[in-house]
Formats: structure tokens, sequence, C-alpha cells
């Protein structure tokens, strides 16, 4: 009948068609037998379909087993290979159509494939090669040093010690020994192409050479510059108020006439340098400037701690711009005969001022 | 007049007729300039230590000259062995594939190697030694477990090899150094491996086996199975 044709999976068709005869069996009585027949060929059909689903589940199981513990099952000391070939065995017991069988020729293939790799691991265990020590006698080799601890993040899997980094260098040097390589082949001088790039790096480093003595010679000069500017200034107002101080220490009672002070009757250039040096005196607190009776001014020292805090409180602290031109600068000295600058010129000229050094 | 000239450099026949562009003349003198390049390709194509295909030689140097090409080839390989010192090998013969391997004894003293080539080979007789002793043929998985004692991990970056499992599964591989084969049946696919066809012709198994020895400072009859296997691997090449 068709039934035997069937391969398990019923395709809709046949499902259809079996269920077409129960309806023809109402109307003959052959018919009716025949479908009578039909009904239980359907019922073993439906428990041999049912058994053998879990044959092939079984079998599926098995393989997957098999493949998944495939480490524990080629463990010499187990016995789990025969363990599931017994399984096997007793499943096979079961099958009575291709379907299975081919599950089950599947799992032998696997079977087999295990017992060679079994048959493998024997066959070198028996010459007894134990790569660990190998791999110990290799690191010495190539100069690991025991008796140092390697401080890394893979100190877990390391064997303590610390591989020098040419420890393949070391070995590499006794490699070629137990090969007949042929060399590689190399041109000596290069290949042509590789030319034109040499004058351009000849112009490179000209160019880099010239930058790099101009700026060699840029801080040197700066330097310089920078010195006169701030540390002169400094050095400037110290001497001048050293200046004063003297002038005041020899003659306490009478106060320096401001203008006396300041004025170089020789430079209007100088002169309006010592007002921006008596200007920070005065800032800081180390000098007074006030008016006499007659309402010109006078310049004496202060002693910072004396009189400085004083004078603040009061508010006696004023700003005062004092602007001077060459027409009033020569008036100054010409009304008080101003003869010499009291503040002593320290150098002849700025340009002389470079070139001591 | 030209062809006078030519066939003096080369040393051929001393014909003075105008009409010596006979066939068999003119063949030879090509070929003879065939030889010289063929070695000289052959030569190059060794840098990078990948195989070399018939197909190669045939479509770049010999091309029209197909039926000179065993002719060519074996004056190639005499020329190399004279002046190089080089032997020219068919590693598979079904495939035409030759590899260039050194013909002289091994010297004692400096071998002139650029770049990494004296590290790699370093490795790579590591694991054919491993290879060896564990039955010819391991695991990626036993492989790779023996090579993290010595601190080389295919994960990680080497400060020497730079990415391990490149050099190991395809460098080494395409330079026929090792071979690897897929385990059927295994299911993530597991591979193994094996000495590739120029490590049998560029060393021995009874080379690595002394190799062993020499590090493990034993005699290499220590290892029994692997010293007959040696010796009758000798006695076949």
């Amino acid at each position: 009948m068709s039934h035997t044709g069937h391969s398990g999976e019923s395709p809709p068709a046949s499902r259809r068609r079996r269920s077409r005869p129960p309806h023809a069996q109402e109307e003959t009585a052959e018919a009716e037998a025949a479908g009578e027949r039909l009904r239980q060929l359907n019922i073993e059909e439906g428990d041999d379909r049912e058994r053998n689903r879990m044959i092939r589940s079984q079998y599926r199981e098995l393989i997957s087993t098999v493949q998944q513990n495939r480490e524990a099952m080629l463990n010499s000391k187990s016995n789990r290979l025969t363990e599931a070939l017994e399984e096997a065995n007793r499943l096979f017991d079961g099958v009575c159509r291709a379907r299975e069988a081919a599950l089950d020729a599947h799992f032998l293939v696997i079977a087999s494939n295990i017992g060679k790799e079994k048959a493998n691991e024997l066959h070198s265990e028996m010459s007894a090669f134990d790569s660990t020590a190998f791999a110990e006698d290799l690191l010495t080799f190539m100069g690991i040093n025991r008796t140092e601890v390697e401080e890394s993040d893979d100190c877990e899997d390391a064997p303590g010690g610390f591989l020098p980094s040419d420890a393949w260098q070391t070995m590499g040097e006794e490699a070629p020994k137990y090969f007949r390589r042929a060399p590689t082949f190399h041109y000596m001088m290069g290949s042509f192409k590789s030319e034109p790039p040499a004058p351009k790096q000849r112009i490179e480093r000209q160019k880099k050479a010239s930058r790099g003595k101009a700026e060699r010679a840029m801080p040197a000069q700066l330097k310089r510059m920078e010195e006169s500017h701030q540390e002169a200034t400094e050095k400037e107002v110290e001497r001048i108020l050293r200046i004063l101080q003297t002038h005041f220490e020899n003659d306490p009672n009478t106060p320096i006439s401001f203008f006396d002070f300041v004025i170089d009757p020789n430079s209007f250039a100088r002169t309006v340098e010592n007002v921006f040096h008596v200007s920070f005196l005065t800032r800081d607190g180390l000098a007074k400037i006030k008016l006499d009776e007659d309402g010109l001014p006078i310049i004496e020292p202060l002693k910072p701690s004396e009189g400085g805090e004083e004078d603040s409180r009061a508010g006696a602290r004023n700003q005062v711009v004092i602007s001077l031109d060459q027409k009033e600068w020569k008036e100054i000295i010409e009304t008080f005969q101003i003869r010499e600058a009291m503040i002593t010129p320290l150098y002849q000229s700025t340009d002389e001022d470079m070139e001591t050094e | 007049m030209s062809q006078r000239k030519r066939s003096k450099g080369l040393g051929y026949s001393q014909m003075t007729d105008g009409e010596d562009d006979s066939i068999p003349t003119q063949v030879e003198r090509r070929s003879q300039d065939q030889v010289s390049e063929l070695v000289q390709f052959l030569l190059v194509k060794d840098q990078k230590k990948i195989p070399i295909k018939r197909a190669d030689m045939l479509k770049n140097i010999i091309r029209e000259y197909r039926d000179a090409y065993t002719e060519i080839v074996r004056r190639a390989d005499r020329t190399l062995q004279e002046v190089f010192g080089l032997q020219l090998v068919e590693i598979d013969t079904k495939r035409h594939i030759y590899i260039l391997i050194n013909n002289l004894p091994r010297a004692e003293g400096e071998h002139l190697c650029r770049g990494k080539e004296k590290e790699k080979m370093g490795l790579l007789l590591v694991i054919l030694s491993f290879i060896f002793m564990k039955g010819n043929s391991v695991k990626d998985s036993a492989l790779w477990e023996f090579l993290h004692l010595l601190r080389v991990y295919p994960g990680k970056q080497h400060s020497v090899f730079g990415d391990v499992r490149k050099l190991v599964t395809e460098e080494f591989v395409r330079q026929k150094y090792l071979e690897t084969t897929p385990i059927p049946l295994t299911d993530p696919p597991e591979f193994k491996y094996q000495w590739g066809p120029r490590a049998e012709k560029e060393t021995s198994k009874k080379d690595v086996l002394s190799f062993v020895a020499k590090m493990q400072g034993k005699d290499p009859t220590f290892w029994a199975s692997q010293y007959s296997e040696a010796e009758a691997n000798r006695a076949t090449t």
C-alpha cells in the first residue's frame, strides 16, 4: 500500500489521501474493510512514527553528548566511549528504517574518530615525551631568569621567571643550523628607483642645520634684553634708593629737592628715567614726596616699617602724574641752577649696555 | 651581422653564413636567455618563501617556448646548484609547485638573515619539534597550549612575532612549512597540524630529534619510537 512508501514526515497530500478513504468506506463494504485495515495501519504507523521519533531523538542526544564531551572521552582512564557504543548498540535494536540507521551510522563515524584519537594518544604516551619539561628546557636555553618574578598581567599562566627580550634571538641563532634554507636574494644596493629621494634628504638636512643655528642665536640675545629690562630696573631703583639714603644720612635735616634729585642737566632722557625709577620708590613706600613751605616738592627716604602704615591709613597716599618736557626741563635747570646730577649715571650709553657682558 | 655578434657571446655555432637564423640556433640562444631569466625569477620569487607555481614560470618567463619547458627548468636548476649552491625541488608533483632549498652543508657561524627571519625560524623549529615528538600530528588546541608555556599567546600581540596566530596559521602554512587540515565532524571546527612539504625537504626528523635532545640534555635514543622513526625516515630521503 501507499503507506510503506512514506518516510516519516507526512506530506500534506498523503494526509489528505488518508483522510479521504474513511468517507469512501461508508459507501461499500469492501471499501469498509479496506478502510478498517487502513485505520489499523494508521494507528500502527502512528506508533511507529512515535517510536522512531524517540529513537531518533535518543541518537541525536547520544551524538551531542559524545561531541561535547570529546575531551572527557579521550581521557585514557575513562570508559565513556565504550558506554556510548553500548548505548548505541541498544538503540539499534529498535531501528527498522533507513532514517534512523543513518543516524546510527553518523554516530559510528564520530565514535571511531574518537577511537582513533585515543589510539594516537596511546602511541605518543609510549615514547614518554613530556612537553612541559621540553618547554622549561627551551625557556632555560633562551635565558630565562627564574629568580626574578616577572611583573606582568599574564602572571597567572606564566611560570615564574623573567624572559629576556632577546630570548627568541637566542633561539634564532640556534635554529638555522637545522634547516637547509635557501638564503633570500636581495639587491645589495637596493633597487634602482630609490635614488630620487636621497637629494631631498640632503636639502632638508641643510635647512634644519641653518634653522638650528639661528634658533640658537636667538635665546642668547633675548636673555640679555630680558635682563636689561627687568633686573636692570630693579637694580637701578635700588641704586637710586641708596643714593637717596646716603644723601639723607649725610644731612638728615635738609630735605632734598625733588628736582635737584631727579634732574640730570646733561641728559633729558636720563632725567625721565630717574623720575620713572623714583616713582617705584614712592610706590613701594621707600621714599616720600611732599611739598615744602614754598610749594616745591621734596623727597626723603622712608623706613618701610615706620611711616608707611600711618601714611596709608591717613590717606596720604596720592597719585600724581608728573609731566616734563624738554622746555620745562631746561627751565628747571636754569631756575634751580642744577649743575650736576645727583643720580650719577650708571652707563655711558645704551649701546655700550649691550656690549658689556 | 647582428646575429653573429650575439652568438659570439653565447659561444654557439660558428656559422659564418648569413643564413644562420636556422630555427635550432635561435631557439637555443633564446632558451639560454630564458634560463638566466628563470634563475633570476626564481631567486626573487623565493624572497617570501612562498612556493613557486609552474604556471607562473610559464606565464612570465617561458611563454611561447612551452615545449622547451622541462629543458629550461633542468638547466636553471643546474645553474642554481653550480652557481648559488641552491636546489629547485618540486614539492607537489600534481600541481607542479617548487621551492628553493640550500644544497650546501650547514655552515657554522653567522647566517645573514633579514628582519625577523631568524626568530621566526626559531619558533618554527620549536613547533616542528613539538609536532614530531607528539606523533607527527597535533590538534591546534594542543599546539597553542604548548606555546602558552613559552609565553606565546594566539590572542595577544607578541613583542617579537606580532600577530602569532597569523604567523602560524597563515604565513607558515602558505610557505608550506606547516600543513593544517580540519578534523572532521568537530563542532566548533578544529584543525590538526603536521609538517608541511617544505619542512620535509629543509629539515629532517633526525635533525629535529637532535635539537630536542640537545635542549633536554639527553641522548636521542632516549625517545625510542621517535628515534627509530627518524632513522627510518633518513633511510628513505
